[in-house]
């Protein structure tokens, strides 16, 4: 990246001109930040001191001088890795003097000579590029040097439990406890303080605490039952065996790590009573790293299965070893433990889900990089990197909004915290698309879309926007996913995955779709009004294009008699009454809307009979109201004669009506192509947008055409 | 009026700021630039009001603009002036700085009547 990008340069000169006579010198080839004093130099320098590659600093400056900046880049040791020049006419020896040993790198005084700034600036950042590059070569060595040691001790502690019939987590947990207790024991006594290295290297060594059961033949490591004497004696020099191991290294003998190993191989079947094997130790002539690693490996014992014992539950095995029942332990990690004893479970589980080797070790590592003066250069970088992951962390937490990230390959995503709780999922989860909570929350085809929209961004457009239904306890919610693809920078551009976020929609949505529904449906009656009618038909039409349907169109006969003797009032009831009849009785499926006046229509597939259908919702509608005859005139259309154009059949239908009402109403007909002229009878409703249509003069007299709703 | 001529006329080291800033460009920009540095109007409303800290750093940076120039003649009246400031002498400044009012006008007079004659 610093290769790529123009090296930037702070000048902090309270003179616009001679930061402006800089700037020219310096040319285009640098990007330059000013500041008119000392105070704003630090500002600009706690947001982005290490971006900046190189600060040129005047002394005598209002709000703080630079001597002021100097001493804030010395406590904030941005000195460390940015090279100040210094800038002035001051040339005092003294004042070069101080000016040296608060870090600058060399001293420009004026005036100015371009050449001179040229060059000085070059040469500066030159130095630095080169400093940094050696640096990072340097960490990344001993970063390498520490994965292959972590390595190789994995690898070992592998073979002893793969012998051992174990898990494959017994080491995982071991570490894991030794490092929880060991932490703890930091916070809750005085007696005991681990650095962070202690820490890093008893965990380390207390992987390999029973390497010396190599010597022990498999016939009595892996026997079901329970040990004969002779059997267990055997068994118990795995301690010693182990500690003579170490102790005939030929050469690391004084390596930290071998040690502290040393200690804990050979003592970590000790007893706090002095009752435990090999040397009988008492109270603390056993080494405190033994102490810890024998409670974990008792407490590791109990809760897993083995060959010959099933596993125990957390709770019953804390209270077996507070009780005693595995020995007698240090007073003080039994408090460690009691106090430990919520945090267990979930800080195994996490152990396991993490990849330990490369985790922990790294971080590890990363902190004790930062205590090492000699390189504390990225040690720096890595706490901004730090404090931006805390950031994140503590504003995803207060945001309550569930993030997630997600890798491509290999397949896997993180929750944020919130979010998994909320969601009831695991934050991190492997392989999501075949993990059985992930199906059970999100239902596979929408993963796969969602997958396969990311998948078909652009590094130029990668933000995916994507409803959705989210099962959370039990109940579908609709969320909105938003996520960013994220894809490397290589030539061609390779997808990596996508960060981003759901968003709980369900009740916007829900809204959105009771004021569709509204939309839909015609006031009065509830019935679909005639513009929704239409595309749903439509849309039944195209989703089944094999099948029959048969379209109905029928009004209410002598609808205006109602109207005119018992006033409008009464005229509704009627409509209502004639909707609720119909509702009944059509079966499920059936599209009805009232698209008229008193025009009804229905919509529906048949298989065969469709006269049958027709006859029965027809005589169903037969009836009285309130003691007003009530009757029906229809026109049916058909699929299979006029093809599935929603207008041809609607107007074919109207045209059967008209037929129907001619002769004589109270009956329905079959549009059979040769019917009735071309007049429609339908007239429109409030709110609806169909075309008023042209009706026949001469059949005013059968009522309803007229009338106003 | 020649750049060289308006150098004469404040009494500045020509052929010293060409050696350092290396093109009459530059030269002529930041000549041109100087008549609208505040310091001098910083210099004069600080020494009126008394406070001397700031007509310090006003002065001081009048030095290095100057001093960067090669404004040889505002450069070591406001030189004195700023030793003066930092020293707290105020009765030594009073008259330097009457020194630097005139020296400033000079300069500002020449550059003047260099932009004019562009």
């Amino acid at each position: 990246m610093a290769d790529k990008r123009k090296q930037r340069i702070l000048i902090a000169d309270d003179s616009e001109m001679n930061r402006s006579i800089l700037a020219d010198m310096l040319g285009d080839d640098y990007d330059i930040i000013e500041a008119e004093n000392g105070k704003e130099a630090v500002a600009i320098l706690r947001k982005q001191a290490a971006q900046i590659d190189l600060v040129l600093l005047d002394i005598v400056m209002p709000e703080m001088d630079g001597f002021g900046v100097l001493k804030m880049m010395n406590d904030f040791r941005w000195i460390e890795e940015t090279p100040v020049i210094m800038i002035s006419a001051e040339s005092a020896p003294a004042r070069v003097q101080q000016a040296y040993e608060l870090g600058i790198t060399d001293f420009i005084s004026r005036p100015f000579d371009a050449i001179v700034v040229h060059h000085r600036v070059v040469n500066t950042l030159l130095l630095y590029t080169k400093q940094k590059k050696l640096m990072n070569m340097v960490t990344d060595q001993v970063i390498e040097k520490e994965k292959q040691s972590a390595l190789m001790i994995d690898i070992l502690s592998h073979i002893v439990e793969f012998r051992n019939g174990e898990s494959g987590q017994h080491v995982l947990h071991i570490r894991t406890l030794t490092e929880l207790f060991l932490k703890h024991l930091n916070q809750m006594s005085e007696r005991y303080y681990f650095s962070k290295s202690d820490i890093s290297l008893i965990s380390t060594a207390a992987a390999i605490h029973d390497v010396g059961k190599i010597a022990i033949p498999s016939e009595i490591l892996n026997k079901p039952g329970r040990l004969t004497d002779e059997e267990f004696a055997i068994m118990k020099t795995h301690s010693e065996v182990g500690a003579a191991m170490l102790e005939a290294l030929p050469v690391h003998q004084n390596e930290p790590l071998v040690k502290r190993a040393y200690e804990i191989c050979r003592w970590h079947h000790e007893r706090y009573d002095g009752r435990g094997y090999p040397d009988g130790l008492k109270g603390d002539e056993i080494p405190i790293s033994a102490q810890i690693v024998a409670l974990a490996d008792v407490y590791d014992a109990l809760t897993s299965e083995r060959v010959y014992k099933k596993a125990i539950p957390h709770k019953k095995a804390v209270e077996m070893i507070l009780d005693g029942q595995c020995g007698k332990f240090n007073p003080l990690l039994m408090d460690c433990l009691r106090d430990m004893e919520d945090m267990i479970p979930g800080a195994m589980s996490s152990s396991e889900a993490k990849d330990w080797s490369d985790e922990n070790v790294l971080r590890n590592l990363m902190e004790d990089l930062m205590q090492r003066e000699e390189i504390s250069v990225s040690g720096r970088t890595l706490q901004i990197l730090e404090h931006e992951r805390m950031k994140y962390q503590f504003f995803a937490d207060m945001s309550q909004e569930i993030q997630f990230e997600y890798t491509a390959s290999p397949s896997s995503v993180s929750i944020s915290e919130w979010g998994a709780k909320h969601l009831g999922l695991d934050e991190i989860i492997r392989d999501p698309r075949h993990d059985a909570k992930v199906i059970a929350t999100m239902n596979p085809e929408s993963i796969d879309r969602l997958a396969e929209l990311l998948a078909h961004t652009t590094p130029q457009s990668p933000i995916v926007n994507f409803d959705c239904c989210v099962r959370m306890g039990g109940v579908e919610r609709w969320m909105k996913i938003i996520a960013r693809a994220t894809w490397s920078q290589d030539e061609p551009p390779v997808y990596k995955g996508a960060i981003g976020k759901a968003i709980d929609i369900h009740e916007t949505r829900v809204k959105m779709a009771a004021l569709e529904e509204m939309a839909a449906h015609d006031t009065m009656t509830g019935l679909y009004n005639h513009k929704f009618a239409r595309i749903r038909i439509q849309d039944m039409m195209t989703r089944k294009p094999g099948s029959n349907f048969a379209l109905g169109i029928f009004d209410v006969d002598h609808f205006k008699q109602a109207n005119d003797t018992y006033g409008h009032m009464f005229g509704d009831q009627v409509l209502i009454h004639v909707a609720k009849t119909l509702k009944r009785n059509m079966r499920e499926g059936t599209v009805s809307a009232r698209v008229g006046g008193d025009e009804f229509l229905l919509f529906f597939e048949y298989r065969e009979h469709v006269d049958l259908a027709i006859n029965r919702i027809f005589n169903s509608l037969i009836g009285t109201y309130e003691a007003f005859p009530i009757s029906v005139s229809m026109g049916v259309a058909k699929t299979d004669m006029l093809g599935t154009d929603y207008d041809t059949l609607f107007h074919a239908a109207d045209q059967a009506l008209y037929a129907a009402k001619r002769a004589g109403r109270g009956q329905f007909r079959f549009y059979d192509g040769d019917s009735c002229g071309t007049l429609s009878l339908i007239s429109p409703i409030d709110g609806d947008e169909r075309e008023q249509p042209q009706r026949p003069e001469d059949d005013r007299t059968d009522g309803g055409k007229e009338k106003e709703t | 009026m020649t750049l060289q001529e308006c150098y004469a006329a404040l009494e500045g080291d020509y052929e010293s700021v060409m050696g350092r800033l290396r093109t009459e460009r530059l030269v002529q920009k930041f000549v041109l630039k100087f008549l609208d540095d505040g310091s001098y109007a910083l210099l004069t409303t600080s020494m009126e009001s008394g406070a001397y800290d700031e007509a310090f750093r006003a002065a001081h940076t009048i030095k290095g603009v100057g001093q960067n120039l090669s404004f040889n003649k505002l450069y070591e009246s406001s030189h004195l002036l700023t030793e003066a400031l930092r020293a707290k002498n105020i009765e030594e400044a009073m008259p330097l700085y009457e020194q630097v009012k005139a020296d400033y006008a000079q300069t500002v007079a020449a550059i003047r009547q260099y932009q004019a004659s562009l």
